[in-house]
């Protein structure tokens, strides 16, 4: 993988009549990176990935591929295949034609189409199944169809729509395996929108996360998931230890912020600057968050009541709310460290966290 | 409980059933046995008299009409098929869900006038001092002689058969998946041959079964053959009315109806096995 740049999109706006699918995008796909993105639905994302494809054309701004513009590019003249949520599979066509498509389309000649083909079903291990109609096919064999009918050309990027959706939990994995693999050996760019954190973040090089049209935040899944940049991302990614406030003293990389449900430290870090008077919001992970019957002597802390214990194998989450701050708060703890703790519904415990674990969101 | 159900389905599949006894398997049984009546003095008899069936198959008139028929329907379904394509392909796919309703409504309005009517009137139009002869006539061309000929019965069926042709393969190209349109332009298959790859065999049922009513619509058909086509050389219909008025002869009129229902049922199970015939295992 290089940082040099396949794909760029420079201020692409997509509107359908009145409605702003896609608010302004500036982003860049890396050579041979599996890029994900990921949002609710309606957040634009597929929209996107339809304009790379050529099956939407941008209300403004500018894509390039290869350094090329291709706005005005008809999708059958782009080399940009694109796996279907549906799959879209030709359901008149036997799984092998399916695969040959494209390359008929090309007009390769037939020995070489069918070589190419048969490479194709073996690689995806559907060979035993060439001369099936693909209305006969389990939903893990279809996608491997689908996967083989756009990868037969050896395109430079593959874009895949929410692909795995259709799936059980099980296959669903698998098929996250097959794709990594398949992508880690191509050396192929991936593009796959996704609302699942979980897929996007077990397979992705980098993550673009979008909301209402526009880019919240983009990097890889460890730098997202330590150092949400918006109130969004944290929220989209399941935190819920978000305390907005304002600054009441900043200095010696140390800042201070009073929220409704008292005034905490935190590491200014790699924050802009902040000073007095600032809006802040901070996150803190549910995994850094401390819980004991007493109040700690040093560190930031906080009551909270318990809602409700959930139980996540090895660890268990409890749920907690501070009514005054309109908090709802979770922590994230082994079984012996809860032990000594009343976790009833409705009793009172202590938060804590170390100045350090709390992370100011940069773009709040 | 289990009774219950099987009455309630019963009440709604026995007017069907009564229906078809009535009107397709009773009439049916007694064409074949009619098939097998003698007439003497100009009078029908019951009997068993395989006379019928030897005498109007062994006639060459019988196996050119036969075979005009057949191919002026064959080309009719084609011609109504090639013709409705791009009529209700442009419905379908190149107009707002609102302008197609209207489309519709117009497929639908040629039925509310007598198709005898209509093809009275195409009379005026293709008579040799008719209106499209006039007109040519203007510009120094013709006259063509268009009535009482191949071209005439043409006219006439897909005058018959073209509105439904259209709303037949209009229903069909509606509920073909936009996206395998998308995927096949996505694997650089061009627009138009789109239509010939993912299109027309998406939609194959519906394009099948409405050149399928073409061809028995204009089978049967006798209108269009005897007052645009002159009648000369007859089809099988024109030959039916023909054999009737000769003497009473309604048993090989009989005989000549089941050759052409056992072809129309051929002819349908073929199509229909055809537009359903699935690719691959």
């Amino acid at each position: 993988m290089s940082t040099e740049a396949l794909v760029v999109f420079d201020g692409v706006i997509k509107k359908f009549g009145q409605f702003l699918a896609v608010e302004r995008v500036d982003f860049e796909i890396r050579k041979g990176e599996f890029l994900a993105i990921m949002g609710s639905s309606g957040c634009g994302k597929t929209t996107t990935l339809r304009m790379l494809a050529g099956l939407e054309a941008p209300t403004e701004g500018e894509i390039r591929l290869a350094g090329k513009r291709i706005n005005d590019l008809p999708t059958w003249q782009r080399d940009t295949p694109m796996v279907w949520q549906s799959l879209a599979l030709f359901p008149f066509l036997t799984v092998r034609e399916n695969v040959e498509f494209s390359l008929r389309m090309r007009k390769i000649e037939k020995a070489e189409r069918q070589r190419r083909v048969d490479e194709w079903l073996e690689r995806m291990q559907i060979t035993e199944f060439a001369d099936r109609n693909v209305a006969h096919l389990s939903g893990g064999q279809r996608q491997r169809v689908a996967l083989a009918r756009s990868l037969v050309t050896e395109p430079e990027i593959l874009l895949l729509d929410e692909p795995l959706s259709a799936l059980d939990a099980h296959l669903k994995v698998r098929m996250q395996t097959v794709l990594s693999n398949l992508q880690r050996e191509l050396g192929i760019t991936f593009v796959y929108v996704t609302h699942s954190q979980s897929e996007a973040f077990s397979m992705a090089d980098r993550v673009v996360i979008m909301s209402r049209g526009r880019i919240e935040q983009i990097g890889n899944p460890q730098e997202i998931y330590r150092a949400p940049r918006t109130k969004f991302v944290a929220e989209f990614l399941g935190s819920s230890n978000i305390f907005s406030g304002q600054v009441t003293t900043a200095g010696n990389g140390m800042i201070r912020i009073a929220t409704p449900a008292g005034e905490f430290d935190a590491v200014s870090g790699a924050a802009k600057a902040l000073g007095k008077g600032d809006k802040a919001t901070f996150v803190v992970s549910d995994d850094r968050i401390q819980l004991s019957n007493q109040r700690p002597e040093t560190g930031n802390a906080l009551r909270a009541s318990v809602v409700g214990e959930e139980f996540v194998g090895a660890t268990a989450v409890v749920h907690l709310e501070n009514p005054a701050g309109g908090l709802e708060l979770k922590a994230q703890k082994s079984h012996e460290e809860l032990e000594h703790l009343d976790l009833s519904p409705g009793a009172q415990v202590w938060l804590s966290w170390r100045p350090e674990a709390a992370h100011i969101l940069p773009g709040e | 409980m289990r009774k219950s159900i099987t009455l309630y389905g019963m009440t709604f599949s026995l007017p069907m059933a009564i229906w078809q006894v009535m009107f397709f398997l009773a009439p049916l049984v007694f064409l074949i046995a009619l098939s097998f009546w003698s007439v003497k003095n100009f009078r029908m008899e019951p009997d068993f008299n395989p006379d019928n069936w030897t005498r109007v198959l062994g006639r060459a008139v019988f196996w050119q009409a036969y075979l005009r028929t057949v191919i002026l329907s064959a080309v009719a379904a084609m011609v109504a098929s090639v013709l409705a394509f791009p009529c209700s392909y442009g419905i379908a796919f190149k107009l707002s869900p609102t302008a197609r309703r209207w489309a519709i409504f117009m497929m639908v309005i040629p039925f509310f006038t007598s198709y005898l009517v209509r093809v009275y009137s195409w009379q005026i139009f293709l008579s040799d001092n008719g209106i499209i002869n006039a007109a040519l006539a203007r510009v120094g061309l013709g006259p063509f002689p268009m009535l009482n000929s191949d071209f005439g019965v043409m006219v006439g069926y897909l005058t018959l058969c073209f509105p439904l042709v259209v709303l037949l393969q209009l229903f069909s190209l509606i509920f073909v998946d936009r996206t395998l349109i998308e995927a096949a332009h996505n694997l650089q298959c061009g627009r138009l041959r789109t239509v010939f790859e993912v299109v027309m065999p998406s939609a194959k049922v519906g394009l099948v079964i409405a050149a399928l009513f073409c061809f028995i619509l204009t089978f049967g058909d006798f209108v269009s053959p005897l007052y645009l086509g002159g009648g000369d050389p007859p089809t099988l219909s024109i030959l039916i009315t023909d054999t009737t008025k000769s003497g009473q002869q309604w048993p090989r009129a009989a005989v000549i109806a089941l050759t052409m229902i056992a072809t129309l049922l051929c002819v349908a199970f073929a199509a229909v096995s055809y537009a359903y015939r699935e690719r691959g295992r």
